[in-house]
């Protein structure tokens, strides 16, 4: 209380209230630890968030058949549509049924042990329980005949799958990802007849820009605010 | 004459009694946006105690470091061999038929790899077409697809009942069958729910061939067999009266729902809209009487409405007849003023009408009563024009009532040993008189196939799992007799059968699959292929193909008969002071079998705006007579019996009538539908079926929460005075709902709308999008420009939008609690607006479907701090789940109330667990760790995204439709299949219009000048809501047209006008001036245009 009583003689005591406390001795310390310890923290947080883990770039899942992309699209030089049937024309690339493998695997390979899952699928009419590499969220809606069908090649996203043992991420698949795209498409664009070729390169200089732009109205790709605005991804 | 500021008292457009009164209530509901939340209230939970936690959890977030793989590992299953022609990711559209009463509803299917997920009308379909792009489902055969992954269904087959009833399966019950159904089946019966199919009657007749004595009886609690009675004593025949309004210049309705109840109302409400639509194209309407004992959307669309007791219906249709000379009719009783204004009314619009009248009465009404109306049909010369009479397939069997009233019988005495039900839940809805409990008990071996297991269930020894319509095959006749073959979907999820296999297994068939059953009656329709042989076979194959492409079989509509009216015999008119009561089949549940379907729980009725529970509707002078206010508990006695049920004042509800929908207080309805509401059952006789002469209806004490939602999300006129200031004098402001009348209309086609514009210089948002750098104001110049009209003369406030949006855009079911705090989720609202003073027992309805208009100039996004809502290039307002921290100033700036938030993960929680215990404060937090029932995770739109809790939501205009057609027409575009990339008129519909029987929305491309769209939108009629905001909405609204008699405009409709109350703009005529619109062409000739101009 701040008013003393006036009946009782007081000493004059030295006024408080202007005085720091005396636990204001700890606060250069705290600052000092606190800033040291957020000085390291924050470059934690950041180097993991942007971290090749937390994108998941890499990934790559065992999976239930050791299929290898490198043998088949690499080495035999199999299109990818020949698996992939509705890449151009629905949302989806579709993983192939088992019906597929069996095309070929029905003679080529028939005792192979590594076959064995794709036998049994066959035999019992359960699917294979492929992992899922790439993975967006519930809320971003990619289409792939939309990509696949106006010049934007499976390697964009997917990377030298025809070198791939193993099917690993290869990109970031992130949103500011997808947008250094559809802000710019045209570096990104191919041939129609190109599209599964994972190792064309435009060609270099003015040439390849000439192209880009020729591919570009060609398909009817309209700017930049069109490309980015919220409702071509999120519904 | 001057146009001068017209602040009334009270508004002239009200959605409830209570608004109009303007209760303290009403009025802190507008003022709030979130009305009656208040955290410290509901938590317990103080704003120190809550910001701590906040800070805590922040700084805990990033120790956490949550998730170094963000997505939890999913596998991908391909098929092992895909069908031919199948792309995973692309839905698939199947024909098929839902069969609801003995009618079958033609409709679409939509699957997404292998299961369905919404149900759209067969535009091949002659009683669901719309045009010849798509066909209407109404709001009942929408839900359906839910009931097909409701959690609560029936598993398995159960035997015993009670304490001894245990899971047993399909062999158990295979082997017990020869020993149930023994020897020539004296001591079988059949109880069956209406089964229209040529399958079922086949089946049916093999059954009796094995078992010659068996007898089969058909019951349905919703029943049109009054119909049947009338057809007999009026033609000699039993028909079915088929109406067409599409000829109709004038049409009367005694106590017929044409527009909702009625089993062909999808047709109707079609047929009915072209002759109102045809005001813009050559100003001509039909007119529209109705005098009805209940308040129907009928009525509530009709030009001219008398409200009546159940017992006056037939009175004013005797006299009617006596007016016009029919049968030597003579008139009965006495008229009231009212009545015989409005007889003279109709009578002289149906002399000049001819043939072009038509007379309907409701398929409740006694026999007589509708024979008589058909004699007048005779008289006018219609019948063969506005109304047909199709033959029926099953003319000789008894009616519903004798039918159960019959197997009683044979029950007490002791015949039979075996009883086998076919759907339905009679130990429920059977007429109370019979107390089919109790006979269930004195049966020895009941059997009950159905898709729940119900109360009937419960009574019976054998209960066995009946598959949903769109897991079986099978077949039903559409309300005109057209064959339409039911295709399933999907295998059973629960094992069930269809009742066609169970009797063909019953029977010892040679046949077993439900496909083959209704490919063997069909063969015999199918056409192509003659006389046998390889060839001919190949040939049916085709055509099966055909006809399950097309989900009907050509040519089987049944044939108008040729009919001559008899004599009809004058009935006793029964009824007079008393109390009376109707029951009426509920709107959004039917007779109860849709109780367990949250979505038609939750869709608000559409005049009472009631959702979860029935009430009592009584009106207003009626309730203030007993004292009650709505919520008030009841007590009605009846047949003996003494029912207690909540009372709800309905304005237009008839004075003297207590309307009890059937449905509600299901003893064993599953966990959402389970003690909802009333059971109104137990007083419904089947000598009173419909209409009931009541005793002395008293209050009974007691309250009973009830919650409507004809409160929630109202447009208020803005702080009025605001907005007066803003728009100036001049010009009249929040008025919502615009409407003419054709007399006026073809004066002036803008005479719906008020004089003069208001100053648009001044200006409550800043038009950030539509001005560019330097002002200069930049178009969407896009292709597309997507835009919506409304037509407020088509809207019969159905409610199949509604359903159609919950269905496409995975909009959850929150819940009665939620509801009654204003938490419903529906993107589209109907507006229910009332106009006419507080105690006129005849208020005018006007519906207005609400939803976001996706303002060009929107309020939402100047406040939004993260721009999670923003416009595309499109002019779509989009809202950004992901982006979307829900502070929710959206919703609290947006004029439209069209904004809802997800206060809760609702799909995952369970809408009848009461208010949630504290989300906030479980750590590790519940909510996050629930996900939903993988059974009801399949009904799912993938296209759209499930919002999580925290964030707000909003119509879309069915984005995710707009951008699947434009992948469409691009990759088709490219692949030179279409010469051009932009979308035609039509290609997308939004669900909302899709759904729609009358085409009241309309969606398009406004810059396609062609596009029907942007027509409507330079149509006399439209105009933006709200638009003195100039918010500059995509969306507009055509003014409601009216088509009253001038003879009937004079007619104060009942005892109240204005001055009752007080509210100079809300009484006067009563009749059809529109708000604040005819004011300034018709010089101000009604009292209340005076009283306006005076203030």
């Amino acid at each position: 209380m701040a008013e003393t009583d006036p009946t009782t003689p007081t000493t004059p005591t030295p006024n408080t209230r202007f005085v720091f406390p005396r636990w204001t001795n700890y606060v250069l310390l705290i600052l000092v630890v606190g800033g040291a310890g957020g000085a390291l923290y924050a470059p934690v947080l950041a180097g993991l968030g942007f971290s090749p883990k937390t994108t998941s770039v890499g990934y790559a899942p065992v999976q239930p058949v050791q299929f290898s992309h490198a043998q088949h699209a690499g080495q035999l030089g199999i299109d990818c549509r020949y698996c992939h049937i509705g890449v151009d024309k629905g949302p989806h690339s579709t993983i192939p049924p088992t019906q597929t493998c069996m095309n070929c695997h029905v003679s080529i390979k028939p005792e192979s042990v590594k076959l064995q899952p794709v036998r049994d699928s066959w035999a019992s009419g359960k699917p294979v329980p492929w992992q899922r590499i790439h993975d967006l969220p519930d809320f971003v809606f990619f289409n792939h005949s939309a990509h696949v069908n106006r010049g934007v090649s499976c390697v964009e996203c997917h990377g030298r799958v025809d070198q791939m043992d193993v099917v690993a991420q290869a990109q970031p698949l992130s949103m500011g990802w997808c947008l250094d795209c559809h802000r710019q498409p045209e570096k990104r664009l191919r041939p129609l007849d190109q599209i599964t070729n994972l190792g064309w390169r435009p060609p270099a200089g003015e040439e390849g820009n000439a192209l880009a732009k020729q591919l570009k109205s060609e398909f009817k790709i309209r700017d930049a605010n069109y490309m980015q605005a919220c409702s071509t991804c999120h519904r | 004459m001057s146009q001068v500021n017209h602040h009334v008292t009270g508004p002239q457009y009200w959605r409830s009694l209570e608004q109009l009164s303007e209760s303290p209530e009403v009025l802190a509901q507008i003022e709030k946006e979130f009305p009656g939340y208040d955290p410290e209230q509901i938590r317990g939970l103080s704003r120190r105690r809550f910001m701590k936690l906040m800070a805590a959890s922040m700084a805990l977030a990033g120790i956490g470091l949550t998730g170094c793989r963000r997505w939890p590992e999913e596998t991908l299953v391909p098929q092992s061999a895909n069908p031919e022609g199948r792309i995973p990711g692309l839905s698939e559209h199947y024909a098929t038929v839902m069969e609801l009463g003995g009618v079958g509803h033609g409709l679409l299917a939509v699957s997404y790899e292998g299961r369905p997920i919404k149900i759209e009308g067969n535009p091949l379909h002659p009683m669901s077409r719309v045009t010849e792009r798509y066909g209407s489902a109404d709001a009942l055969a929408q839900a359906s697809v839910l009931e097909l992954y409701d959690p609560d269904r029936s598993r398995g087959v159960v035997q015993g009942k009670g304490q001894a009833a245990k899971a047993v399966n399909w062999q158990a019950f295979r082997a017990a069958a020869p020993t149930l159904f023994a020897g020539n089946g004296a001591n079988v019966a059949i109880l069956h729910e209406a089964c229209s199919g040529p399958t079922f009657a086949d089946l049916r007749k093999r059954f009796l061939a094995k078992f010659p004595q068996a007898k089969f009886y058909e019951y349905e609690p919703v029943s049109h067999d009054n119909e049947r009675l009338a057809t007999r004593l009026a033609f000699g025949q039993v028909l079915r009266p088929r109406l067409h309004l599409e000829k109709a210049d004038v049409v009367v309705s005694l106590d017929c729902d044409f527009l909702g109840a009625h089993p062909a109302h999808t047709r109707y409400a079609n047929d009915w809209v072209q002759r109102r639509k045809s005001a813009d194209r050559n100003r001509s309407m039909s007119r529209v009487y109705v005098a009805e004992s209940v308040f129907s959307i009928t009525g509530a669309v009709a030009d001219a409405r008398l409200p009546l007791k159940p017992s006056r219906v037939t009175t004013l249709a005797w006299n009617l007849a006596a007016r016009l000379g029919v049968g030597g009719a003579k008139p009965v009783g006495e008229l009231t003023a009212e009545e015989g204004k409005f007889l003279d009314a109709l009578a002289a619009d149906l002399r000049s009408a001819g043939k072009n009248a038509v007379v309907a009465a409701g398929s409740h009404l006694p026999p007589e009563t509708q024979a008589i109306t058909m004699a007048i049909n005779a008289a006018l010369g219609s019948i063969g024009n506005t109304i047909t009479f199709l033959a029926v397939p099953d003319a000789d069997r008894p009616t519903h009532a004798e039918a159960v009233a019959q197997l009683a019988k044979q029950i007490q005495g002791g015949g039979v040993q075996t009883l086998l039900i076919l759907g339905g839940n009679p130990a429920y809805d059977a007429p109370a008189e019979v107390e089919f409990e109790k006979l269930l008990g004195t049966v020895a071996n009941a059997v009950h196939l159905s898709g729940y297991y119900n109360e009937t269930s419960k009574a019976c020894a054998w209960h066995l799992p009946k598959a949903h319509y769109l897991e079986s095959w099978g077949d039903a006749r559409a309300y005109d007799g057209t064959v339409s073959v039911q295709q399933p979907l999907i295998e059973p999820l629960f094992g069930g059968m269809s009742s066609i296999e169970l009797l063909a297994l019953l029977a010892g068939d040679d046949l077993t699959g439900g496909r083959a059953l209704v490919r063997r009656t069909l063969e015999p329709m199918l056409g192509g292929g003659g006389g046998g042989g390889g060839g001919a076979g190949a040939e049916k194959d085709k055509a099966f193909n055909v006809v399950l492409h097309d989900g009907i079989v050509a040519n089987t509509a049944a044939a108008a008969a040729n009919v001559t009216a008899q004599a009809v015999a004058q009935p006793n008119i029964a009824g007079g002071d008393a109390m009376e009561v109707r029951f009426i089949a509920d709107p959004t549940i039917y007779d109860g079998r849709f109780a367990n379907n949250g979505w038609l729980q939750e869709t608000p009725d559409p005049l009472s705006k009631l959702t979860w529970d029935n009430a009592a509707m009584i009106s207003k002078i009626d309730a203030d007579k007993l004292g009650v206010a709505s919520g008030d508990l009841l007590t009605l006695p009846l047949n003996g019996k003494s029912l207690q049920i909540a009372a709800y004042i309905l304005p237009g509800q008839p004075v003297g009538v207590i309307t009890l929908p059937l449905g509600y207080g299901r003893r064993d309805g599953g966990n959402v539908g389970t003690g909802v509401g009333f059971d109104v059952y137990p007083v419904r006789t089947a000598n009173q079926w419909s209409a009931a002469l009541g005793g002395n209806v008293a209050k009974a004490g007691g309250t009973y929460k009830l919650a409507t939602t004809q409160e929630h999300h109202i447009i208020d006129p803005v702080g009025f005075a605001g907005r007066e200031a803003r728009v100036g004098e001049k010009h009249k402001s929040g008025i919502v709902v615009r409407e003419t009348t054709l007399a006026e209309f073809k004066q002036n086609p803008r005479s719906a709308h008020p004089h003069g514009h208001g100053d648009l210089r001044l200006q409550l948002f800043d038009p950030p999008h539509v001005v560019a750098e330097g002002g200069q104001e930049k178009a969407f110049t896009e292709p597309h420009a997507w835009g919506m009209a409304v037509d407020m003369t088509a809207c019969i406030g159905c409610n199949a939008c509604v359903v159609a949006c919950v269905s496409e855009n995975n909009i959850p079911v929150v819940g009665k609690v939620e509801v009654a705090v204003n938490r419903e989720m529906h993107w589209i609202r109907i507006d229910r607006y009332f106009k006419g003073a507080i105690d006129d027992p005849n208020p005018e309805v006007a519906f207005q479907p609400m939803m976001c208009v996706h303002c060009e100039n929107a309020p939402c996004e100047q406040v939004c701090p993260v721009a999670a809502t923003v416009h595309d290039t499109e002019g779509l307002n989009t809202m950004v789940y992901n982006r979307c921290i829900g502070t929710r100033y959206c919703s609290n700036n947006c004029p439209y109330k069209v904004r809802r938030f997800n206060y809760f993960d609702w799909h995952s929680l369970d809408p009848r667990g009461g208010r949630f215990p504290a989300p906030w404060l479980d750590i590790p937090d519940t909510q996050q760790n629930k996900s939903v029932n993988p059974i009801k995770a399949m009904v799912f739109n993938p296209e759209v995204t499930v919002r999580m809790r925290g964030v707000m939501e909003k119509c879309t205009y069915c984005t995710q439709r707009i951008a699947q057609a434009k992948i469409k027409a691009k990759n088709d575009h490219l692949a030179g299949g279409r010469p051009s990339d932009v979308l035609a008129d039509g290609e997308v519909l939004t669900a909302c219009q899709q759904a729609c029987p009358t085409q009241a929305i309309i969606f398009g491309n406004l810059n396609d000048r062609a596009a029907t769209v942007t027509q409507l939108h330079k149509s006399p009629r439209a105009y933006s809501v709200l638009e003195e905001l100039n918010t500059r909405p995509r969306t507009q609204y055509l003014a409601k047209v009216r088509n009253p008699a001038e003879s009937l405009d004079a007619i104060p409709a009942g005892a109240g006008t204005g001055q009752a109350v007080g509210h100079g703009g809300a009484g006067g005529s009563g009749q059809h001036h529109a708000a604040g619109a005819a004011a300034s062409t018709a010089p101000a000739a009604s009292p209340a245009a005076t009283k306006e101009s005076e203030h």
